[in-house]
């Protein structure tokens, strides 16, 4: 039987495609409250959801060449999607369902991470240079990325944020225990009642605002030459204090204060009956205290 | 006695006579040109005068100059100048020095690999958020808290800088 040549030269121009196409993946495993799913994926994007079954799904496609490795217990699930040595053809684009009360720790480099509908004990999302968004309810949560930005909408007791240079945006009831921290990106939280709140950048503004303090809070802004800008209830009880080398202070109560010689601004003022302790230290960024909602 | 006008004419008419240009004798010449360095062409006395006047006119001035720099010196030295404005180090320089110094070395101890794209930017943004606080630490050298930041600062360099290397095996 003689095979035509059009169709050999079809054949061959097929083969590239099909080695090239992507490989489907379709796990599950079984996780009670208090077990912990753990994804490491280096390109491409990570899903997360959450779902009303109690066992944990992952779904998605891999590029040519990448390989899924799984290590589970009864316990504890990890997926990590392993690469060839060498430039890859692509990444990975995985979608994780997760039960309620779970542990989700997620780590990427480039990966975007999104986080939404989930009810989970804890989240942890790593990535260098991808970004993170995250949306539900979690009990403690820490978000991490190094030039990728952060936006949380998470309602959480416990958020710990920490950028390089991506902005991080935090709003949707983090109260509780809040810390951001950025060296140049820009920190933006609209917290709920807060316990302690500690914002830190180098260049990166500063812009804080909170429904108000828990009885004794403790609020404490720090920056090297980013502005910083703190929006409180006109209600709120604690001690304010205030600053700066070079920059200036503008604040809804309390006098500005210079020393007769020198560099420096300071601001000490009591709002209500003094009871939380609001800290806020600017070498050159400028301060802007509100009080009004 | 004499009258005092016949005195003074006498005097003035006495001081007349005199040469009006001594020469000294011409044995001191000799003992003067013997002292002095051979020269081509033998001058005259009176030339060899005004040479020696002019010599030593000019050999007076490195002489002054000399002696005002020597006096200038011993001023410097017995009169108390100001201190120049470099104050010494606070103690809180010391330590972002000692800080710098210890974390150059973690650096240095790490593997060095070349880092990927990825992580290059936020590496350059902390050297450069580094230099930023020690550069507002030499203004403000009393506030704590900007060693806290350069601390916080030097520990995210060093422990992304580890992330980096540990990360260089990784495809892209």
């Amino acid at each position: 039987m003689r095979i035509p040549l059009s169709l050999i030269a079809a054949l061959a121009l097929c083969l590239p495609l099909v080695a090239q196409a992507a490989t489907s993946i379709n796990e599950r495993h079984p996780l009670g409250a208090g077990g912990r799913v753990e994804i490491s994926n280096i390109a491409g994007k990570v899903t997360v959801r959450g779902w009303d079954r109690s066992d944990v799904a992952l779904t998605g496609s891999l590029a040519d060449g990448l390989t899924l490795k799984q290590d589970k217990s009864s316990n504890r699930v990890r997926w990590e999607v392993e690469y060839p040595r060498g430039r890859s053809n692509g990444g990975a684009t995985l979608e994780l369902r997760v039960p309620r009360s779970v542990e989700v720790q997620l780590g990427t480099i480039s990966a975007d991470i999104d986080v939404a509908d989930i009810d989970v004990r804890r989240l942890q999302a790593n990535s260098v240079s991808g970004s993170i968004t995250a949306a539900g309810r979690s009990g403690e949560t820490t978000l991490n990325t190094v030039s990728g930005g952060i936006r949380s909408q998470l309602q959480t007791a416990r958020l710990e944020a920490r950028t390089v240079s991506g902005q991080l945006l935090a709003g949707g009831g983090a109260s509780g225990e809040v810390a951001a921290e950025s060296v140049s990106g820009r920190v933006n939280v609209n917290a709920g009642r807060i316990q302690r709140l500690a914002v830190e950048t180098v260049s990166g503004s500063l812009d804080v605002s909170a429904t108000g303090m828990a009885p004794g809070g403790k609020v404490t802004m720090q920056t090297v030459s980013g502005s910083v800008a703190l929006k409180l209830p006109v209600n709120v009880s604690a001690q304010l204090n205030v600053k700066t080398f070079s920059g200036g202070i503008q604040s809804d109560a309390g006098q500005v204060e210079k020393p007769r010689y020198g560099p420096g601004s300071s601001l000490d003022a009591r709002l209500g009956a003094g009871d939380g302790d609001i800290s806020i230290n600017s070498h050159s960024g400028s301060v802007r205290v509100s009080l009004g909602r | 006695m004499n009258p005092p006008d016949s005195d003074h004419d006498a005097l003035t008419a006495r001081l007349h006579a005199l040469p009006a240009e001594r020469v000294p004798p011409a044995r001191v010449w000799q003992a003067i040109a013997a002292q002095l360095p051979a020269q081509s062409a033998a001058p005259s006395p009176a030339a060899t005068v005004s040479t020696l006047s002019t010599r030593r006119r000019r050999g007076r001035w490195p002489l002054r100059v000399g002696l005002g720099l020597a006096a200038a010196l011993a001023l410097l030295m017995v009169v108390p100048t100001p201190v120049p404005n470099t104050p010494a180090p606070s103690l809180l320089q010391r330590q972002a020095d000692a800080m710098a110094g210890e974390y150059q070395q973690a650096i240095a101890a790490l593997p060095n690999a070349e880092v990927t794209e990825e992580w290059r930017p936020a590496l350059h943004e902390l050297d450069a958020s580094a230099d930023t606080i020690r550069a507002a630490i030499a203004e403000n050298p009393r506030s704590r808290y900007l060693l806290g930041q350069l601390q916080r600062t030097y520990a995210l360099r060093l422990e992304l800088t580890q992330q980096a290397v540990l990360s260089t095996g990784l495809p892209t």
